[in-house]
């Protein structure tokens, strides 16, 4: 399909390690823009190595450089060049290539581009209107700017985790990175909003993005509503402030749940239908949206001894044709099971010169008459040809010393 | 006049609750034109709260307020023929059109992809369903608890729990809507860019299920190395994380070597971690358990904030479980001016949670509190869409607004 991806003529830099920055600029590449992650060949991106819990035994915890799931979930359709950035020419390098690009980015600690002699100031000297993005926990600024955190801490510290399991328990945060996506996209949006501004008026400009506040703006009515009625919110589980049933039921079998959510009567009225329990639509005590919510847990009773003596998927067929909305509390094997994830062809066959096949989801949208690319991560150092001698024209022999001085691999 | 990143970029915007919503006020508060349209009772939203004083208002929902800053507001009936064709005025003069609507809503109404393509053929138009416009469940409904049980972020959930007969639960609030607000308003800030070089637009088709599964996609394909599905009990006591303070909870992160040994001295070595054995990851690993209840006894006695500070400030990564009063109250937060002031007409003036972007030259910003029910009627239908003040008044005899 001969086409034009939004983002193409945009080139990225990067800095970027582990999930929260790499998979910001994982979007970037999918839309388009040409992404050049840079790495040193001995200090790699950590997740190039490593398996993602849970570790089995027989499987070894370190892996080769080009092998981490991880690492190959969140590079996609990037370049790779490797470059000793402990090594002055190695810096230097890398600042030429920031003079040919529009987006630096880095998510390492506040100061270690600025150490590198590659904060905003430093480049915006090589460049004037490039847009600087530096990711950290807390932020460039504040008294808490070096402390240390990753994804799980973030949504603590932003007020997600407080809000997050069962009322009458401890709190949770989510799965070890989902934090970081959250972040990575938000990162990709205001980068792309930079853009903007840029094409508006010529300028660029640095940002200075808090991985803890991006938790906590998607949080943004229960502060409004603690400051409008003094009470801290509380955890819920799996209910809903007003409709009922909501809630997650148990099925037959080992760990098998239902997640059922009721928002009319009309739906209530269709789901005892399912039960064939019709009678429970006119009972007094479920009749409307208010009684159903004041006999919660009476009703959530019924519903339970209904689904714990029947399968999860054959309800969720049944309650989804009536028109409730239903759906199984899926596991691993449950998603890549799912027909109609299959059908969205929501999982991109991914050729990868080392581990062959892969079949890994790809970014969650799908856009009108637009292929987008679904290549694999870079090997480490696979593009160091095309960007040292392709976009800085350096010569064989300028290669081979590099080699030499081990600043490339 | 405020300019913003997005000066000269227009939004109109038919959606409810939150993810249409929240990715409208991205667009609106980086200075976007955005017009919100809200059928005649409303954006559902403002009936959700919470409210001040616990009382019912639809210009008081907090729901609303948060994720409706920056925006004109009109109602518009579009269900009548006329208000129909206001509506088509305004897809022609937009450059996106946000929508959170089951999909096959605005196609009854004559409004599928294709006739909006020739209405305006550089549309850049966002579909934010359940499940996505394709596919065997299209049109199966769904929302926040069973959405995020689906994309199998749920079923991970209470993570380090340690029974499985205590349910997977979902997150706190609407992390499903604000999750793909953002997804959306990335994709859709893309197309953006992309038309001024080829003037073209497209149809995004954003499914939440699918953003949900994004969040756990380094863990899903993790199950190329185990075969293994994953599970919210950990197949081994886990070594770190999760602890219980004297008043509250903690995340504590000392996940590398020389993290547990700055613990270790921190907490001054006594008998049980004497051992260096303890600074070897695979040593933790398979013996945590038998410090465990020490340590927790230990954190048990500590205060969260003020153990939180003398972890962190021997690098360790490590983090406080907030509550809602502790992050307006984080010092952090406060320094780096995250939260903004936002006085509404009705609502009253509170501190709003801001943007985790800090831009040097193109700060997002508030620039009107959230619209009241209709408060831009007059302003959009004559001066955007450029109707006579007769005809305004008569559509509004009409009921159309």
């Amino acid at each position: 399909m001969s086409q034009t991806l939004p983002l193409e003529g945009i080139r990225v830099l990067e800095f970027c390690w582990v999930w929260a920055g790499p998979y910001a600029t994982m979007v970037l590449a999918n839309l388009g823009a040409e992404v050049i992650k840079v790495e040193g060949h001995r200090r790699t991106d950590l997740m190039r190595r490593s398996v993602i819990w849970p570790r089995y035994e027989p499987v070894p915890t370190m892996l080769p450089p080009n092998q981490g799931i991880a690492f190959n979930t969140l590079n996609r359709d990037k370049k790779c060049v490797t470059l000793d950035l402990s090594n002055p020419e190695g810096i230097a390098l890398a600042k030429k290539l920031a003079a040919v690009s529009d987006i630096v980015i880095d998510n390492m600690r506040p100061d270690a581009m600025i150490k590198m002699g590659m904060g905003y100031e430093d480049l915006r000297k090589i460049k004037e209107d490039i847009i600087v993005i530096s990711s950290s926990g807390r932020g460039h600024t504040g008294p808490e700017t070096n402390y240390l955190g990753f994804a799980t801490i973030h949504q603590s510290i932003g007020g997600l985790t407080y809000l997050s399991g069962h009322p009458d328990d401890h709190p949770t945060h989510g799965t070890g990175g989902d934090a970081d996506i959250l972040n990575a996209m938000t990162t990709a949006f205001a980068a792309l909003a930079a853009i903007h501004h840029r094409i508006n008026t010529g300028e660029g400009q640095f940002i200075d993005y808090g991985q803890c506040e991006g938790c906590t703006s998607v949080i943004g009515e229960q502060l409004l509503g603690y400051l409008m009625t003094s009470k801290i919110p509380e955890r819920m589980g799996n209910r809903h402030p007003e409709y009922a049933p909501y809630n997650l039921y148990q099925c037959w079998g080992v760990d098998r749940w239902l997640a059922l959510e009721v928002h009319t009567d009309e739906e209530f009225a269709a789901l005892v239908q399912v039960m064939e329990k019709p009678e429970l639509a006119k009972d007094p005590r479920f009749v409307d949206m208010v009684s159903r919510k004041k006999n919660e847990n009476e009703l959530d009773a019924i519903i339970g001894e209904w689904t714990r003596q029947r399968d999860r998927d054959w309800m969720v067929g049944e309650l989804c044709k009536a028109g409730v909305a239903a759906a199984p509390s899926r596991d691993g094997k449950d998603i890549y099971a799912d027909r109609h994830l299959q059908a969205r062809e929501f999982f991109a066959k991914i050729d990868h010169p080392e581990l062959g096949e892969l079949r890994m989801v790809r970014p969650p949208w799908k856009i009108s008459d637009l292929e987008l690319p679904s290549g694999h991560a870079p090997l480490l150092g696979e593009h160091n040809q095309y960007v040292l001698q392709g976009i800085l024209g350096l010569s064989d022999e300028e290669m081979a010393d590099l080699r030499k001085k081990d600043i490339i691999m | 006049m405020f300019k913003g990143a997005l000066d000269g970029v227009k939004v109109v915007e038919y959606a409810a609750m939150v993810s249409g919503p929240y990715c409208g006020k991205l667009f609106a508060d980086f200075g976007a034109d955005v017009i919100k349209v809200e059928p005649p009772a409303g954006d559902p939203s403002r009936h959700c709260g919470p409210f001040p004083d616990e009382e019912k208002d639809p210009e008081k929902s907090a729901l609303f307020l948060y994720n409706n800053t920056s925006k004109r507001g009109i109602t518009l009936d579009i269900t009548k023929d006329e208000g129909l064709e206001a509506f088509k005025k305004l897809l022609r003069w937009t450059d996106i059109f946000i929508d959170n609507h089951p999909g096959d809503y605005f196609e009854m109404l004559g409004l599928d992809w294709e006739s909006l393509q020739k209405l305006n053929p550089g549309l850049i138009y966002v579909s934010i369903t359940p499940y996505g416009r394709t596919g065997p469940r299209a049109h199966v409904k769904g929302d926040e608890l069973t959405l995020i049980h689906a994309g199998g972020e749920g079923n991970l959930m209470p993570v380090r729990s340690y029974d499985l007969s205590f349910s997977p639960v979902k997150f706190g609030g609407y992390q499903v809507g604000y999750h793909g607000g953002v997804a959306a308003a990335l994709t859709a800030m893309a197309l953006v860019l992309g038309k001024k070089r080829t003037g073209r637009g497209h149809m995004v088709d954003i499914a939440l299920q699918e953003v949900i599964v994004t969040l756990l996609a380094p863990i899903l394909h993790g199950m190329k190395y185990n075969d293994n599905s994953w599970c919210r009990v950990p197949d081994r006591p886990p070594a770190m994380g999760r602890m219980e303070t004297s008043d509250g909870y903690i995340i504590l992160g000392a996940a590398d070597d020389h993290h547990f040994r700055a613990l270790r001295e921190l907490i001054g070595k006594p008998d049980w971690l004497a051992s260096d054995m303890w600074d070897d990851m695979v040593w933790r690993a398979n013996h945590m358990m038998d410090i465990a209840p020490k340590m927790e006894d230990w954190m048990r006695q500590q205060k969260k904030q003020d153990i939180y500070h003398k972890i962190a400030k021997v690098g360790i990564p490590v983090g406080p479980v907030n509550t809602a009063e502790d992050v307006m109250n984080y010092e952090q937060y406060q320094a780096r001016g995250y939260f903004v002031e936002v006085d509404h007409p009705v609502a009253g003036k509170y501190p709003y949670a801001g943007w985790p972007y800090k831009m040097s030259a193109s700060k997002p910003q508030v620039s009107r509190p959230a619209p009241l029910l209709g408060q831009h009627n007059e302003e959009v239908f004559c001066r955007v869409l450029g109707y006579s003040s007769d005809e305004f008044k008569r559509l509004k005899n009409a009921q159309v607004i």
